[in-house]
């Protein structure tokens, strides 16, 4: 559906996205990672056919971004970041003029603005002025916008940005059964989200791709430390003893109460400790209360993977 | 062009849906009123060799609102869209830039017309009050409206490549404002000044002077020459703002 090929945009001299190159397959829900400035807004914009690229190629459903641009935005549903709309208009006249632009008329027009307003949950305020609506509100109105002419492929930049929990849920179950039909590209700095719904996650990080891959395998496969918690009493240099475990990179204590300390240890990634401190303990006599294992959620290889590449730079 | 009708729609509605075409509406009717009260007492007072259509059109009280008009209609037209970052909404539609541009454009100018109707109602009005008294010139009336159109497209495509400029729509207000005013005094300036200098100087002025141009339509005669001027500079302003509107398409 979407095929990406050492895609770059250059802005006044500072490179925004540095040739990055992927393929997404018809059906799949594909997740765009990055913090903020990464260039996921610029690679959407490039991939809607809103902009050019500086060199390198991308096509949408076979036709390329930027030689055949009309035909790439009748297949894509575009969501920009902020979700911009004409506040001086009301819902349901937003969406029917959006939907005339799309090429929709008459009895399918009334109907997939009829059925997208039910789908976003918008339509009990669809004689209300944008102008008046809450971030939410606005939010969905763009989405039904993006879905109003039934596109292969979704653009959405930041789809739940400024949702509160229960309308971020509405919106995921939305995407999440929009079904087969439809291939989505959502960006988000949000990892729940990501674990939540794609089928695979591009990880994108100073307008490079920094990881590629289901959510499942990127927090297994990358080299994110875990963390074992334990909980304990009795006598002796816990830390050193601690420490001195194989794969126990470093033991902290973090407090206590009536007697019993609370200590965190970062442990090497893959690296499964809990016996090795069974038996410490069994050995030192000390009494344990807990002894939990913390996988690495994307989250910890997200921060691990920012602030490593920047500390390089 | 079914596209373009769905954007001209829109623009127009834009204009009636927010104050701003009543206000332009409420301004413009205002100052023609007193050009044409200015005009009805030249005539009071003494025979004449204008008309009142002339008087009306050579009134202080015209040439004042008359700058403010396109600043007013114009600045909205791309600068919100991109303050807003609705353009980016617009251009992922499958849309054309000319089919943006020309539908911004052409709802201005339909607004600009809609404009005058007051003061054509005034001859009007004149012509049933004074139970035919006061001599409406028909061939003066056909020449001021038809100056007054191709003057309008002139200016509302210097407020329109204006407002192409920018996302700040005070910034494209006084861009088209001092655009159209330096055309305008340009013409009348170098008229004056230019008496002094030599005649043919004049009349390579004249071909710019909007002063000129009235006093000449106004008396019922119609030049083809400003016409084509004024409509082929309104092309070109109209060219340079697609480019502007383009610009993001351009390869770096």
């Amino acid at each position: 559906m979407i095929e990406v090929q050492d895609l770059t945009k250059q802005y006044a001299g500072r490179t925004a996205v540095d040739h990055i190159s992927f393929k997404v397959e018809p059906g799949e829900i594909v997740g765009f990672l990055g913090p903020n400035g990464a260039g996921k807004s610029t690679t959407m914009r490039m991939l809607s056919g809103y902009m050019p690229p500086s060199s390198g190629r991308a096509s949408v459903n076979g036709h390329d971004v930027f030689q055949a641009s009309m035909e790439v935005r009748r297949s894509v549903g575009y969501m920009p970041e902020m979700a911009p709309l004409y506040t001086d208009m009301r819902v349901k006249e937003y969406l029917r003029f959006r939907a005339e632009l799309k090429g929709l008329s008459g009895k399918t027009l009334r109907q997939r603005v009829g059925d997208v307003m039910d789908q976003c949950a918008i339509t009990d305020v669809r004689r209300r002025l944008i102008g008046n609506l809450s971030k939410g509100y606005r939010q969905r109105v763009a989405l039904a916008d993006a879905l109003v002419h039934q596109p292969p492929l979704l653009i959405l930049d930041e789809p739940t940005n400024g949702l509160d929990p229960v309308q971020i849920r509405h919106v995921r179950e939305l995407l999440k059964n929009l079904g087969p039909k439809h291939t989505i590209l959502l960006s988000t700095h949000i990892l729940q989200e990501v674990e939540a719904i794609c089928d695979r996650v591009i990880m994108i990080h100073q307008g490079k791709i920094r990881a590629m891959d289901t959510p499942d395998n990127l927090t297994r496969k990358l080299r994110a430390a875990s963390i074992v918690q334990l909980e304990l009493q009795g006598k002796g240099d816990f830390v050193t003893l601690l420490e001195a475990l194989p794969g126990v990179r470093k033991a902290t204590e973090e407090g206590g109460q009536d007697g019993w300390i609370l200590f965190s240890l970062r442990v090497e990634a893959r690296h499964d400790a809990r016996e090795a401190i069974m038996d410490l303990c069994l050995r030192e006599k000390w009494k344990i209360r807990e002894l939990h294992w913390q996988l690495p959620s994307l989250e910890d290889v997200f921060v691990e993977l920012a602030t490593t590449e920047s500390a390089k730079a | 062009m079914r596209i373009f009708w769905v954007l001209f729609k829109k623009e127009l509605r834009a204009f009636f849906v927010s104050p701003v075409a009543y206000i332009v509406l409420a301004l413009v009717m205002v100052l023609s009123g007193f050009s044409f009260r200015a005009a009805l007492s030249v005539l009071e007072s003494a025979p004449s060799e204008g008309s009142i259509v002339t008087w009306t059109f050579h009134a202080m009280w015209f040439w004042l609102s008359y700058f403010f008009i396109f600043p007013l209609l114009t600045m909205r037209l791309f600068a919100e869209e991109k303050k807003m970052g609705t353009l980016e909404t617009l251009f992922t539609a499958p849309v054309h830039a000319w089919q943006v541009v020309w539908s911004k454009y052409l709802a201005a100018v339909f607004v600009y017309c809609v404009l005058w109707i007051p003061s054509y109602l005034n001859f009007r009005f004149v012509d049933w009050i004074t139970v035919s008294q006061v001599e409406v010139p028909v061939g003066a009336l056909k020449g001021s409206y038809l100056i007054l159109l191709a003057m309008g497209l002139f200016n509302l495509a210097i407020g329109c490549f204006a407002s192409s400029l920018t996302s700040n729509q005070i910034i494209a207000a006084v861009i088209s404002f001092t655009l159209s005013l330096l055309h305008f005094l340009a013409g009348l300036f170098i008229m004056v000044v230019g008496r002094r200098v030599s005649e043919t100087f004049v009349d390579i002025i004249n071909y710019f002077a909007s002063m000129e141009h009235i006093r000449i339509f106004t008396s019922g005669l119609i030049d083809t020459r400003p016409l084509v001027y004024y409509t082929s500079f309104a092309l070109l302003f109209i060219a340079l703002t697609h480019q502007v509107v383009e610009f993001r398409r351009w390869r770096p």
